[in-house]
């Protein structure tokens, strides 16, 4: 029965907020739908936002030439296997170098190159590289669907720290800002979260847990409005399922750490390991610099290659390294020239990273001019050709990811198409022995 | 209703615009002689009128042709010239898209190579200054298609594949619409909105008031509710939300009290004479304290001008047009202005008591920092030039006050401005094309034609860190590379370049946009949401029936800014025109739903809002006379406050975490308030009245209907539903208790007394013998965790 019905409420995300169509079955099973959803042992997807529109050519897609860098030339960019980066070892104003990131995870790294974002603002940038929909409010972010496709009944399913964060009402958006937090959420049934201290016992919670359920079940017999059905599937999911977050005492650190992107990784890492926890956005901001760039980037790039480095390291002592898929995104680019403040502008034109299991490293896709022009791709070669090819938007990586994570055929995702033609899919994106240029 | 005029001549004829008013550049449509036209049909025919409006209007001429097609735009000089049914008064609005037709009509008509004009034109086969802006092969231009097909084909109205709803059906639309759907009564509805507005239950004085099902009864309760002091509270935290003042950065006393202007008087504080304090301790605490309350009152100076136009009853136009701020006693004294002022404050010690004052023109360190003004006093435009939301919403050197621009059109016309831009094939390769993108290349023109002359009205604002200065002018003058200051195709008279942005105020306080977004924020206030926005994915099969949704809404928008605008802007008739609405009485439905598509129409129908950790809150303070205390800061956070910096947007679904926290919630309001009832005298009860700890279930019949009449009565104070005390829901609870206290006697380890924690407070001792405190304390536990509790 309890599998009937997650794979009911599942269809559509929600963890035990079924829809409509479901109620029958909700209404059979939502008293035996008591207990703590089990653990969620993988895959783990961590979403890192440059947010506010990384320099690309300061990272995975250095040039180097005719103006566009006077940190470097050319002739100083570095090579890692197929990786050519830009070299910031001595600009980098602490976090990770380019130099160090590159020769650490070069090899499980896969680039892509010449990504049109096809805006130039802000808003429609974020939504557009979280969703792969730039046209609709409704699409939820790939981590809020992902998290509803395979674990929507996890009381922390998707944790966001910022950055574009639509669900698309599949599943709901936990927002988790400090560490602390998390041991006060752990035991809610005790006083204080001391689980020696109980409020009630067992056996009067037992009966107050049997009651709702019991009302629940009754109130699907109701015609409610849709809203109303959602909010009470929602709201009783959200208290059933967090009683699994017990599990995650354990593995909250006693130290917080300093860094930003650090602070944001020990929580969903910790959520991750207790099996409660899908996805993560993790977000650091100010990338937006108009005005000096080079010193801004130059911050900023490290302290994102930190944080990623910091994930995997963590992820590492934790033993769920190998369930982990990362992708490190960005709105939008930068001019590949300077502006009168030394600051670099927005550019449509950009570049994303992943890195996981299922992902072949050391690949480097796509590709932009001397101009820092997009390059069409071949989406069978997936090598930047100059006739013919496509764009690369969005909504060519969405698909790609959809099909990386197994939810492309889910009703869930199906609910949210992104209508690419089937000639326009990246074929071997993630397996593929392709190079751009 | 739609009305024009046509000129037929013979089996082909010449439209001409045959609707009165002016419409802006336009000419007479040319029409290629060596063409023959298509035959024009009737146009005042229903069903082509209608496929217009709901189809090509909503689909195409808004969404794609109108940010360009229009006076001000940038092809407001072309034939092709459109009105905004969106700045249109309601009574005109019929007439801007009869207008709107006429230019669809005769751009269609008009051939160029034997093919439409307006068609090749979309798909930029013809010389067009936006290029290509639709795909042959999309929704958009079939439904273009769809138009020329029916042109030429007046009398066959079947539309393979596009359809466009009767023209009765919209006429009956309002009525269909809430077909099916059950609605609170009125002293339901009241409740829900004392709790809303004020945090609070109706008084019984109230309830038997409105039970008259008079609609003067309720009017006249919640005008009574709208001068109560948590009114304002709950007001001010609402358009908090909305413009985010209390997330202006670092300390206001610095960022918004600038040193330039203020340096000698912004940090009286640090000087402030407490030595009437002997212990030092005390005396620094004090200190801290002060500065606290002079850091808060500075941010929510616009907020109390908010609450001061609502309360007294002044128009919501003010908010861009007053002429003069709020200040307290403790930022008078930053702004130095004190002295003059200390007469007119009933408490010249209290941080947060706030009178409108006019401040004179600024006077800088230098002479050059002096602020220009004809009048000697600061141009004043309501919210929009204090100094919070220019510092909130700040400029950089390349920002060049668009981010303030953009804000503006959001906070106060409810226009996205960055959505007006659509997908550019490619946008690098646009920028690069041109020396100056902004002004050359159509796919920025699109926005920057709106929102740079805005960006320039800001311009005197144009220092960039506002820990010295918020005001200053740019030495060079204002930027040429943009498009001069103004607003909408209106140009800033040099004349009024120093109260520029009270020149914007008086505008804006006469756009039909602002009164429709003020509307829009009292929804918001009310249900958490903003207005729905109109369904632009054409593809989506649900389209029509998103579409009806949005329509139903817009119509509501209607009528309550009417009763907004006919009561010169009173924001609270915005208020009770929502609440006097069916959108706000919606409460269930009266059937399951059938389809797929009505669903659709009914997916955003009933408020169904997750309260917010203060409204929770207050509500918890309305039902057991105290706050829980605990929904603050960092808990505060994790069930989805805002910090109005980084976190924004309040969350609308309950995660895990959430759910973990109403489950404390419950445990330990249970906890607090059933023994601390029992201890009172039964008079002076909130919860249990009618039962004391010996009355136990079984025991005799009255027994048991008085517990029944108290569980009658925990429903509807914690829950406000109206349970008789026989009903299946009653039943439940009462079975609750009496399971509960079956099981403890054979499986409670518990002292014959409250757990410790639970006792704590109590007025006199309340032993449980039997049980039933802790059993009740269930039953409040259970409660509380409803969604009639947790949701408005």
């Amino acid at each position: 029965m309890r599998r009937d019905f997650l794979k009911c409420c599942t269809a559509v995300g929600l963890g035990l907020a079924a829809p409509t169509f479901c109620s029958s079955e909700r209404a059979r099973a939502s008293i035996e739908e008591r207990d703590e959803p089990p653990e969620y042992g993988g895959p783990y997807y961590v979403v890192f936002n440059a947010s506010g529109g990384w320099d690309t050519t300061y990272l995975m897609d250095p040039k180097g030439i005719d103006g566009i860098n006077r940190l470097y030339t050319s002739d100083e960019i570095q090579i890692a296997g197929e990786h050519r980066f830009a070299p910031n070892q001595e600009h980098a104003q602490g976090g990770m170098s380019n130099e160090a990131f590159f020769a650490a995870y070069g090899d499980e790294l896969l680039v892509l190159n010449g990504l049109d974002y096809s805006v130039n603002n802000h808003s429609p940038g974020a939504r557009y590289m979280a969703t792969g929909k730039l046209d609709s409010l409704a699409y939820p972010t790939f981590a809020a669907l992902v998290a509803a496709c395979q674990g929507a009944s996890c009381p922390l399913a998707f944790l966001t720290f910022g950055n574009y964060s639509a669900t698309g009402n599949l599943v709901a958006m936990s927002r988790v800002p400090y560490l602390p937090s998390l041991q006060r959420i752990a035991n809610a049934d005790s006083i204080e979260g001391n689980a020696r201290s109980p409020y009630h016992e067992d056996f009067a919670l037992e009966r107050i847990e049997e009651a709702l359920a019991e009302r629940r079940s009754s109130r699907s017999d109701q015609p409610l409005l849709p809203r109303q059905e959602r909010a009470e599937n929602m709201l009783y999911a959200a208290q059933v399922n967090s009683k699994a977050l017990k599990r995650i005492t354990p593995f909250i650190p006693n130290e917080i750490p300093r860094q930003r992107l650090a602070q944001q990784a020990e929580i969903a890492l910790a959520s991750f390991k207790a099996g409660v926890c899908v996805s993560a956005n993790l977000s650091i901001g100010q990338f937006d610099s108009h005005a000096n760039n080079d010193a801004d980037q130059m911050k900023l790039i490290p302290e994102l290659l930190e944080g990623i480095d910091y994930v995997l390291r963590r992820a590492e002592e934790l033993g769920i390294r190998e369930q982990l898929i990362i992708v490190a995104q960005s709105e939008m680019g930068r001019t590949p020239n300077y502006n009168s403040g030394q600051g670099k502008d927005h550019w449509s034109i950009g570049s994303i990273m992943f890195l996981g299991p299922g992902i072949a490293g050391n690949r480097v896709v796509g590709g932009t001019d001397d101009g820092q022009f997009a390059r069409p791709m071949d989406p069978t070669t997936l090598t930047a050709v100059d006739e013919g090819g496509i764009r690369v938007r969005p909504e060519h990586i969405h698909q790609s990811l959809r099909e990386l994570a197994g939810i492309g055929e889910h009703e869930a995702a199906k609910r949210f198409p992104l209508a690419v033609p089937e000639q326009e899919r990246l074929v071997g994106l993630w397996q593929g022995s392709s190079t751009g240029t | 209703m739609l009305s024009r005029s046509l000129t037929i001549w013979g089996a082909f004829c010449v439209c001409t615009l045959g609707v009165s008013g002016p419409l802006p550049g336009q000419e007479e449509p040319t029409q290629n002689r060596d063409e023959p036209s298509l035959p024009c049909p009737a146009t005042d025919d229903a069903s082509l009128r209608t496929f217009f409006v709901d189809q090509v209007w909503a689909n195409v001429g808004a969404a794609r042709c109108l940010n360009c097609h229009k006076a001000g735009g940038d092809a407001g000089d072309s034939r092709f010239v459109l009105l905004d049914p969106e700045r249109a008064v309601e009574e005109e609005r019929d007439r801007f898209l009869a207008v709107n037709q006429d230019q669809f009509l005769a751009r269609t008509i008009d051939r160029d190579g034997g093919e439409s004009r307006l068609l090749l034109k979309a798909l930029g086969e013809l010389e067009h200054g936006g290029e290509q802006v639709l795909e042959r092969d999309s929704v958009e231009y079939r439904i273009l298609l769809e138009w020329q097909r029916r042109l030429e084909s007046p009398g066959n109205m079947d539309s393979p594949g596009i359809e466009a709803s009767e023209p009765d059906d919209r006429e009956s639309d309002s009525t269909a619409y809430f077909a099916g759907v059950t609605r609170l009564d009125d002293r339901q509805l009241l409740r829900r909105a004392t709790l809303s507005l004020a945090g609070r239950l109706p008084t019984p004085a109230e309830l038997a008031a409105v039970s008259t099902g008079e609609a003067a009864a309720l009017d006249a309760v919640l005008d009574g509710v709208m001068t109560e002091e948590s009114f304002y509270v709950r007001l001010r935290e609402g358009f908090n939300d909305i413009f985010l003042f209390l997330g202006v950065d670092g300390n206001p006393d610095q960022t918004v009290i600038s040193y330039e202007h203020f340096e000698q008087t912004r940090h009286w504080y640090q000087h402030h004479d407490l030595s009437h304090i002997a212990d030092e301790d005390e005396r620094r605490r004090a200190g801290y304290q002060l500065a606290n309350d002079y850091r808060r009152a500075i941010l929510e100076e616009p907020l109390w001008l908010i609450d001061h136009i609502v309360r007294d009853n002044r128009p919501f136009t003010e908010i861009v047009t007053a002429d003069y701020i709020m200040v307290s006693p403790y930022t008078a004294r930053g702004y130095g202005i004190f002295d003059e002022l200390r007469e007119r404050f009933a408490d010249p010690e209290d941080p947060f008591e706030f009178i409108p004052v006019q401040l004179k023109a600024l006077r800088g360190r230098n002479e050059s920092e002096n602020q220009e003004s004809d009048t000697g006093f600061y141009p004043h435009a309501g919210v929009l030039s204090t100094f919070q939301y220019l510092s909130r919403y700040g400029t950089t050197e390349t920002n060049r006050n668009r981010l303030r621009a953009r804000m503006y059109y959001q906070h106060f016309l409810d226009v996205d401005v960055l959505e007006l831009a659509a997908r550019v094939s490619d946008a690098a390769a646009v920028t690069a094309r041109f020396e100056n993108p902004t002004m050359q290349a159509a796919e920025c023109v699109v926005c920057h034609r709106t929102l740079d002359p805005v960006a320039g009205l800001f311009q005197d604002y144009w220092r960039h860190d506002p820990n010295f200065a918020i005001y200053g002018r740019r030495k060079e003058g204002w930027f040429t590379d943009m498009f001069a200051a103004g607003f909408e195709g209106e140009d800033l008279p040099a004349d009024d370049r120093w109260r520029a942005l009270a020149w914007l105020g008086e505008r804006t306080s006469r756009d039909p946009r602002f009164a429709r977004a003020m509307v829009g924020h009292a929804y918001y206030l009310l249900t958490g949401r903003r207005p729905m926005l109109p369904p632009t994915d054409l593809t989506d099969p649900l389209h029509e029936s998103r579409r009806r949704a949005y329509l139903a809404q817009q119509r509501q928008i209607d009528l309550v800014t009417r009763r907004f605008i006919d009561s010169n802007f009173n924001f609270k008739e915005a208020l009770k025109g929502w609440i006097d609405s069916d959108f706000y009485r919606a409460d269930g439905l009266a059937a399951a739903l059938e389809s797929a598509e009505r669903e659709a129409e009914l997916i955003d129908l009933g408020i169904v809002r997750l309260l917010s950790p203060e409204q929770l809150e207050r509500k918890i303070e309305a039902v057991f006379g105290q706050r829980w205390g605990r929904l603050t800061e960092q808990t505060a956070m994790l069930y989805g406050a805002i910090d109005s910096k980084e976190v924004t947007q309040r969350a609308t679904d309950p995660s895990g975490a959430m759910g973990a926290i109403q489950r404390t919630l419950a445990n330990d309001v249970a906890c607090r308030h059933v023994a601390l009832d029992f201890s009172r005298p039964a008079e002076e009860r909130l919860l249990f009245a009618e039962v004391e700890p010996d009355v136990l279930p079984g025991d005799s019949a009255e027994a048991d209907q008085r517990i029944r009449r108290t569980i009658s009565h925990l429903h509807e104070r914690i829950l406000g539903r109206t349970d008789s005390p026989d009903s299946e829901e009653v039943a439940r609870t009462y079975r609750l208790l009496s399971i509960i206290l079956e099981d403890s006697r054979t499986r409670s380890q518990g002292e014959g007394r409250e757990i410790y924690h639970c006792r704590q407070g109590l007025l006199r001792e309340v032993p449980d013998p039997h049980y039933t405190v802790r059993a009740w304390r269930s039953v409040v536990t259970y409660l509380l965790r409803q969604p009639e509790f947790l949701y408005e």
